[in-house]
């Protein structure tokens, strides 16, 4: 027990591993059972990461809870976890999310019941697990390994054309870890160690290994792969194909802490590792972010399914994100941060909405409804609730990471933040227009008209959910308190990193820390 | 006169071993009534056992033997368990597959040990005629299992194509030796590479020649990309457990000749070698994973993907350092255990006469033989390289070497060609979990002999994918003693 | 390093040359009578009849290919012969071994039936 308690992001880690583990164990029949076990140990993840958040000081430089034991000695990688401000929000929302998950597809998932929470809960080992490795090679396993449950959650209990949708999904961001694979193995040959802080500490005291070429490419190696899972225009047309043929659990994960992944990479090594090719190519990705912004809320107005404008709207969200991160600010970054929780919030929400509407119509089509807000008045005023948190209303979430966003494009040119608040607007116009076309007017579709409104468990979702959108969009302090130091710590690197490397080709025999 | 003393033979325990065996196996089968015939399967598996311990007892002499044909070096010893490993999750995965298919002959099990025997040599040998005997005793015995469906087209074509192109490509080994021979008077790999040394770097126009010739010869063997067009039809036509054997024996044995002769021996010309491993693995890599995403035949599909994954191990032997073998080494032995578990494991399914062999016979199997099918999406993900499986990890450090070597865009080509991969090995976790319907495959419940092949196999992959260094620290000490001088080969 | 063959193309096209002078003279030079008898195949023997490409029993193969396999492994016997005084016990516990082998493989083709000419 001692053990457990001194190690609070393994046993973080692997709890809902060892959940897949008993549901392994559970028979096959008794599928109440296995979505007991699975929330429970989801709940208890939560509980565990709620506890690391409140324990986590926000006045503390570096890494906390640190662990680090050497795995595999030839090459060196050590097992190695922390987190810093950046990843225990992130950690917080993974584990607030599966429980969600688990909650919405109770009803829904009738087939190989199962394997679908087994594969959930080994997802989410996975998610927290590339949250808090701290040493690039176990990263990349999570990272990697991660995609299997995720390729079989969308491949399985996916919509009409799931298996294409998984088959692209897994491809495409296979496609972009490989050469990431390269760059790691690279960036080890010439650091000699896999230690993220090790080789951040190497980079900023002026490591000569690394030529400013050199640098060049891995930073783009690193970057594609991030680029591809955020995912950036013009590399996001895996996303929509994912996001609709996933089930509804299925796209919450993916929406709410797979995209962020994306995000995190970039904050957590292309701009601590490679400051000067983050600098350089900072202008050019300010701009796609910006087109990825108005591209996917000019797609998203035009959708005429649901889940599609949902996951349209994901590509411009997650474009405001990659804006605030290069922007290189204080407001920009930590806007990013905080917009990456609320996106995951507020997306996954909607995508559970949706969900919900599907299990009642087996339809997403926004012309098969219409006047649902007489007929379905509870399930109207949540998912109202929630779009406006989508869009950006002050006092609810999507506020403030929008505006500490913008905040920080304007320092670097008003041009962009004009921009990005246009896309602001049609935030707005592409969701309550759907709103309107949905809730408002007449009962067109008899089919509408006898829908059974929110089940108990539907409300205890959506009230956890607005719960959580209201909490952060009016006292957000708590988060962005304990974002200061790790945000201040990545801007002092990118900003004050080493103009150009020497020249030279020696490294140094790196020890990993401790 | 050449003198020979008792330690000559302990060095070459594990050949006679097996040797007697195989003989022994030979002198029953006819006493045996058919249905008694997997007694010989057991007793060629004691032999196997019998081997392994006789390798532990030759790894306490190590020396050379026979006039200083033959090595028992950690190199040859860590092949010898590779290899006796093969012959085991064969051996376990045929017995039930004989009696199925209706040839049940004990010499089937004679001649997987009489294979196992000459790839022994072929990994001991540290002289070239002594490469090619065994080269010819492992390809004579797979020549004739390649045809052991004596009654069905496939399996005849498959092993009168083997034998052609096989003893085609044996002439060429044997007549770049005769030109090494010609130019340097020596085939001892040992003098070879001190006189080629002494004659300074580069070498001759014909020596290039003889390189080139015994790489086709070996090339051929392993399937790299020119000379691999044999692979498909002989994996497809093959049964099923000798294609399990074909796949990974004869392969891993020609690589250890190759590390012998190109980085070892051939050192002084090393860029000669290297320019035509490094043109070999990119070719065998494009196109092995480019001709897989064709295939609808579940053997063949896994033959041009044991053709890719020849390439991959090219890129580890083209970096030609130490840490480029020792890679080698663990990837033989993770890729042994992938690939055999995945043949083997394909016999059952497709059942009787091997007829449910198409993708799509595969609809469905996760939820009608879920064990089953979880072990193959085992194999398959460990194919692709998936972390937390082994075939990741064997990747990773045969791309660690490369790098360490600059060979960064050979490195691009193979991780580029690994993410296609994944689309045809994931082609069949498709099909078995996300397609609905009544599988073709057959359903009987796997025999003892087989669960426990694939349990092994399975297992492995996890334990070398989580802590290689159960077995890295071995290939790293195999890697060392023997190839000091790799480090220079460029 | 070549000049070293000369004398091999030398004696090459010599041989070539005579061979090509002969035939050409005897061709030349010769007389032809052609008589039934002489353009048969054969001038002597039996009147060649039916296609040649009959089939045979494959008793015929077994027993050339058994034939072969133990000649020539007999065959070693030969150099082993020449020095088996200087080799003394272990040469000859080594032929001893060699053809207990091959007495292994007598052993295993008579049990199969392959000397049994009627089956």
């Amino acid at each position: 027990m001692i053990w457990l308690s001194q190690h609070p992001l393994s046993v973080l880690t692997f709890l809902p591993l060892a959940g897949a583990a008993v549901i392994a164990f559970l028979r096959r029949e008794s599928a109440d059972r296995i979505r007991g076990v699975a929330l429970a140990f989801s709940l208890a993840t939560f509980a565990l990461a709620l506890k690391l958040f409140l324990a986590f000081s926000p006045n503390q430089p570096g890494m906390q809870f640190v662990e680090y034991r050497p795995w595999i000695s030839s090459p060196p990688i050590g097992y190695h976890l922390g987190i810093d401000g950046l990843s225990v929000l992130l950690i917080l929302l993974s584990a607030f999310l599966t429980p969600l998950a688990i909650l919405a597809s109770w009803a829904s998932i009738t087939s190989h019941v199962k394997e679908f929470f087994l594969f959930l809960l080994a997802l989410e080992t996975g998610m927290i697990g590339v949250f808090v490795s701290l040493d690039l090679f176990l990263f990349f396993i999570f990272w990697e390994a991660m995609l299997i449950p995720m390729y079989f959650l969308i491949g399985v209990w996916g919509h009409e054309r799931r298996v294409y949708a998984a088959v692209k999904f897994i491809l495409y961001t296979m496609a972009g870890s490989a050469l990431m694979l390269v760059g790691i193995i690279y960036l080890y040959t010439v650091t000699g160690t896999f230690d993220l802080e090790v080789i951040e500490g190497l980079v900023a005291g002026g490591f000569a290994g690394l030529s400013g070429s050199a640098q060049t490419w891995l930073f783009l190696a690193f970057f594609l792969a991030f680029a591809i899972k955020v995912p950036m225009f013009p590399f996001h047309t895996w996303l929509p194909d994912a996001h609709v043929e996933a089930p509804t659990a299925g796209s919450v994960i993916l929406a709410g802490v797979l995209l962020k992944m994306g995000t995190y990479g970039m904050l957590r090594f292309c701009l601590p590792l490679f400051p000067q090719a983050s600098r350089e190519f900072a202008p050019l990705i300010v701009v796609l972010a910006i087109v990825g912004i108005l591209y996917g809320a000019l797609v998203a107005m035009v959708q005429p399914d649901m889940k599609k404008l949902v996951a349209y709207s994901s590509v411009a969200h997650l474009g405001f994100v990659v804006l605030g991160i290069f922007t290189f600010t204080m407001a920009g970054i930590q806007g990013a941060i905080y917009q990456m929780c609320n996106h995951g919030v507020s997306t996954g929400a909607l995508f559970i909405l949706v969900g919900m509407l599907y299990d009642r119509r087996h339809t997403r089509q926004i012309k098969e409804f219409g006047g649902l807000a007489t007929t379905l008045p509870i399930y109207s005023a949540f998912f109202m609730i929630v779009a406006l948190s989508s869009l950006g209303l002050p006092m609810l979430n999507g506020f403030v990471g929008e505006f500490l966003i913008i905040l920080g494009a304007f320092h670097v040119r008003v041009i962009y933040a004009v921009l990005a608040a246009v896309g602001v607007v049609l935030a707005a116009v592409y969701l309550l227009w759907m709103y309107q076309r949905v809730f408002f007017g007449e009962v067109t579709n008899e089919k509408n008209r006898k829908l059974p409104d929110l089940t108990d468990r539907e409300k205890v979702i959506l009230v956890s959910v607005v719960f959580v959108i209201l909490w952060m969009g009016v006292y957000p302090q708590p988060f962005l308190r304990r974002l200061d130091l790790s945000t201040a710590h990545v801007i002092h690197r990118v900003k004050h990193g080493p103009a150009s490397y020497a020249l030279q080709r020696t490294p140094p025999p790196a020890e990993p820390a401790r | 006169m050449i003198t020979v003393q008792a330690s000559d033979f302990i060095r070459i325990l594990p050949q006679e071993i097996l040797s007697a065996f195989a003989i022994l196996v030979m002198v029953f089968e006819p006493f045996l009534p058919s249905s008694r015939k997997v007694v010989l399967g057991w007793f060629s598996l004691l032999g196997v056992v019998a081997a392994g311990a006789a390798a532990v007892r030759t790894s306490y002499s190590l020396g050379p033997a026979f006039n200083a044909s033959i090595a028992a070096d950690p190199f040859s010893i860590y092949f010898i368990a590779l290899f006796l490993l093969v012959a085991a999750l064969c051996l376990l995965g045929s017995f039930n597959y004989l009696q199925r298919d209706n040839i049940n002959h004990g010499e089937f099990y004679a001649l997987i040990l009489m294979g196992t025997v000459g790839m022994c040599f072929m990994a001991a040998s540290t002289e070239l005629i002594m490469i090619f005997l065994g080269l010819e005793i492992s390809s004579l015995s797979t020549y004739v299992l390649a045809g052991f469906k004596r009654h069905d087209g496939l399996s005849n074509e498959a092993s009168l194509k083997y034998f052609l192109l096989g003893s085609f490509a044996t002439a060429f080994f044997l007549y770049g030796i005769a030109f090494v021979y010609g130019l340097t008077g020596t085939t001892n790999l040992m003098t070879l590479s001190e006189r080629l040394s002494r004659t300074g770097t580069g070498g001759t126009p014909l020596l290039w020649v003889a390189i080139v010739l015994m790489f086709i010869g070996l090339g051929f063997k392993v399937s790299t990309a020119p000379f691999h067009v044999w692979t498909p039809d002989v994996y497809q036509g093959a049964p099923a457990p000798v294609t399990a054997f074909l796949s990974v024996g004869p392969k891993a044995a020609a690589f250890a000749v190759i590390l012998r002769i190109f980085l070892g021996a051939f050192h002084a010309v090393g860029s000669v070698s290297f320019q035509m491993l490094w043109l070999s693995a990119i070719l065998t890599m494009v196109v092995g994973n480019l001709a897989a995403l064709w295939q609808s035949n579940v053997k063949r599909l896994l033959a041009y993907s044991a053709i890719a994954h020849a390439g991959y191990v090219l890129v580890g032997i083209a970096a030609g350092s130490a840490e480029g073998v020792s890679a080698v080494l663990f990837y033989l032995t993770v890729y042994a255990l992938m690939n055999v578990g995945a043949f083997i494991l394909i016999a059952p399914i497709a059942g009787t006469g091997e007829r449910a062999l198409r993708v799509e016979d595969y609809t469905g199997l996760g939820y009608t033989r879920p064990g089953v099918a979880a072990c193959l999406t085992v194999f398959m993900l460990s194919l692709g390289g998936i972390p937390t499986t082994a075939g990741f990890l064997g990747k990773f450090y045969l791309f660690r070497a490369a790098i360490h070597a600059h060979l960064i865009g050979l490195v691009i080509v193979a991780v580029l060609t690994s993410v296609v991969s994944v689309y045809y090995y994931l082609r069949l976790v498709v099909v078995m979990y996300m397609r609905e319907g009544q599988p073709q495959a057959t359903s009987e419940p796997l025999p003892l002999a087989l669960r426990v092949a694939l349990a092994t196999s399975v297992i492995g992959i996890f334990v070398l994918g989580l802590f290689p260094l159960l077995l890295k620290k071995k290939g790293e000490a195999e890697a060392s003693p023997r190839h000091t001088k790799l480090a220079q080969v460029r | 390093m070549l000049e070293a063959y000369l004398p091999v193309l030398v004696h090459f096209l010599v041989v070539l040359a005579l061979g090509l002078i002969i035939l050409g003279l005897s061709a030349w030079v010769g007389v032809k009578r052609p008589s039934p008898e002489k353009l048969a195949p054969y001038e002597c023997g039996m009147p060649p009849v039916g296609d040649a490409r009959e089939r045979f029993s494959i008793s015929f193969y077994l027993v050339g290919m058994l034939f072969i396999l133990f000649d020539v492994e007999v065959a070693f016997l030969f150099p082993w012969a020449v020095v088996y005084k200087s080799l003394k016990w272990p040469g000859f516990l080594e032929m001893f071994l060699y053809i207990a082998i091959l007495l292994a493989g007598y052993l295993y083709i008579w049990k199969k039936g392959a000397l049994d000419w009627s089956r």
